[in-house]
């Protein structure tokens, strides 16, 4: 890494911590002050698992092939608190939530979420590490998946959360998902499997709206100042876009001369 | 004492995700402080791969549980409990030098049974995504459903290989340079600085993981 990417990335870091802790601060004192937009998905979350624990039927919570250690470790952390929110609601039900995952290094992170989930309720009786369920992927995660669609049937599950890694494979969930007439909530971080849970899924989340659970779900301060964070970076990599290209558009309009006008403001040339 | 002992693998946790944070973005320069973070980063490739046993066992005593129990589906139970045995056998009597050859009997079985279904499936999804995108439109017609039904179209018809058709296969080639490549680009965009944020929560333990 040259110097260059390593002062951008250190300065980025920074900006992230320093707005996450500030903002949350602000919130803890008053709550109301950053108002989340409507996603569809989040809305419909609570409304699935009541569903599942009025027709004592399991809600399935999959991670994918998202793993701890490697490319895909904080999205991994980001489905896991999203599925706790869903799994603390699920807890009171007779039939225990699922939680399938393709990756081992997924799975100590998985009892951990179900255990938590069942702890807050004050149900930790209630926990069964069969909850979760370890089906190893195969070269394409089609193993995978196929695991799923028969496990779909045989647990009798009410509806599905997909959230996590999935490819192309994600079509084969939730079209058996579909037959049955489980409800489904999909995104993933590879293009492919986004693009099938948005044409698949009754209620697709879309890029990064998958990193905000815990915040729609949770709503705790530290949750929302982290979407304040990702606002403050999303608005700084458009302005980094915008202002190389007004500079290109003012230059072939004036003929050059508008970077040189820019350059003597700031005190060059 | 579950807090002290929740707080104490949170300072563990952030102590060894700053030092690894630095020493990588020291890069080799920093001599010893990036090779101790090359380290750390092997312990968690082995910690990684142990973790695999923690999976077998998982899967054993679900599928037991599930035949001791006689659920629905058991006899496929008994069926992945007997492969499993099978294989593991396999492949000691294969280490132990009893049975041999090239390809070896455990990767001929890989080979012509799980990657032969997964190809076989590979196909299946192509199948679901047009079920997929034909139900969507029945669902809900939207703007968004019918400009994903026109681009569909017009990619597939632009890919056709007929005379008279170069039309559409510019403009096939257009959209997948233009909108499509700058759509995906905002999607990994956006999932990027989600998961800085992400990684910053970590480190500064808010995250729920750290949690007892």
């Amino acid at each position: 890494m040259d110097s260059t990417s390593q002062i951008l990335a250190i300065l980025i870091l920074l900006l992230a911590m320093v707005v996450s802790v500030v903002v949350a601060q602000f919130i803890r004192r008053r709550p109301n002050l950053y108002a989340l937009r409507p996603i569809e998905a989040y809305q419909a979350l609570p409304q699935m698992v009541g569903e599942a624990i009025e027709a004592n039927q399991p809600m399935h919570f999959s991670l994918g092939s998202a793993s701890l250690g490697g490319e895909n470790t904080l999205l991994t952390l980001a489905s896991a608190e999203l599925f706790y929110q869903g799994m603390e609601r699920a807890a009171i039900s007779a039939a225990p939530p699922l939680l399938t995952v393709s990756d081992p290094t997924a799975i100590p992170l998985g009892y951990t979420m179900l255990r938590q989930a069942y702890r807050s309720r004050d149900l930790l009786g209630r926990y069964r590490s069969s909850s979760l369920r370890w089906y190893p992927a195969g070269p394409r995660s089609l193993a995978f998946a196929a695991a799923l669609t028969a496990m779909l049937g045989d647990d009798r599950v009410a509806n599905n959360v997909l959230v996590g890694s999935f490819g192309p494979e994600l079509a084969l969930i939730t079209d058996a998902a579909v037959r049955r007439n489980q409800g489904v909530l999909a995104a993933s971080d590879q293009l492919q499997g986004q693009a099938v849970a948005f044409v698949m899924a009754d209620q697709p989340l879309i890029g990064e709206e998958l990193f905000a659970g815990g915040a729609y779900l949770g709503g705790s301060p530290t949750h929302i100042a982290g979407l304040v964070a990702t606002d403050v970076l999303r608005w700084l990599v458009i302005l980094a876009m915008l202002i190389p290209t007004a500079v290109a558009v003012g230059d072939a309009v004036l003929d050059g001369r508008f970077s040189q006008a820019i350059a003597r403001l700031l005190g060059g040339g | 004492m579950r807090r002290l002992n929740a707080a104490a693998a949170a300072a563990v946790a952030i102590g060894f995700g700053l030092f690894t944070l630095v020493g990588l973005l020291s890069g080799p320069e920093s001599g010893l402080f990036y090779a101790l973070t090359t380290v750390l980063l092997q312990v968690a490739a082995v910690t990684a791969a142990a973790s695999i046993l923690i999976g077998i066992l998982n899967l054993l005593s679900v599928h037991w549980t599930r035949l001791k129990d006689r659920r629905k589906g058991w006899g496929y139970s008994l069926l992945l409990l007997l492969s499993t045995l099978l294989v593991l056998a396999l492949v000691a009597l294969e280490r132990l030098g009893v049975v041999g050859g090239s390809p070896t009997p455990s990767s001929i079985l890989f080979e012509s049974v799980q990657v032969s279904i997964e190809s076989a499936l590979a196909g299946v999804v192509f199948f679901a995504l047009v079920y997929g995108a034909y139900r969507m439109m029945r669902r809900r017609v939207s703007g968004a459903g019918i400009l994903f039904t026109v681009v569909l179209l017009a990619l597939l018809l632009g890919s056709l290989p007929l005379p008279g058709l170069g039309l559409l296969a510019s403009v096939r080639d257009w959209l997948a340079a233009v909108p499509v490549s700058a759509g995906a680009r905002g999607i990994l965009l956006g999932i990027a600085l989600a998961t800085v944020v992400t990684g910053v929560r970590v480190l500064i333990g808010q995250d729920r993981s750290y949690r007892e």
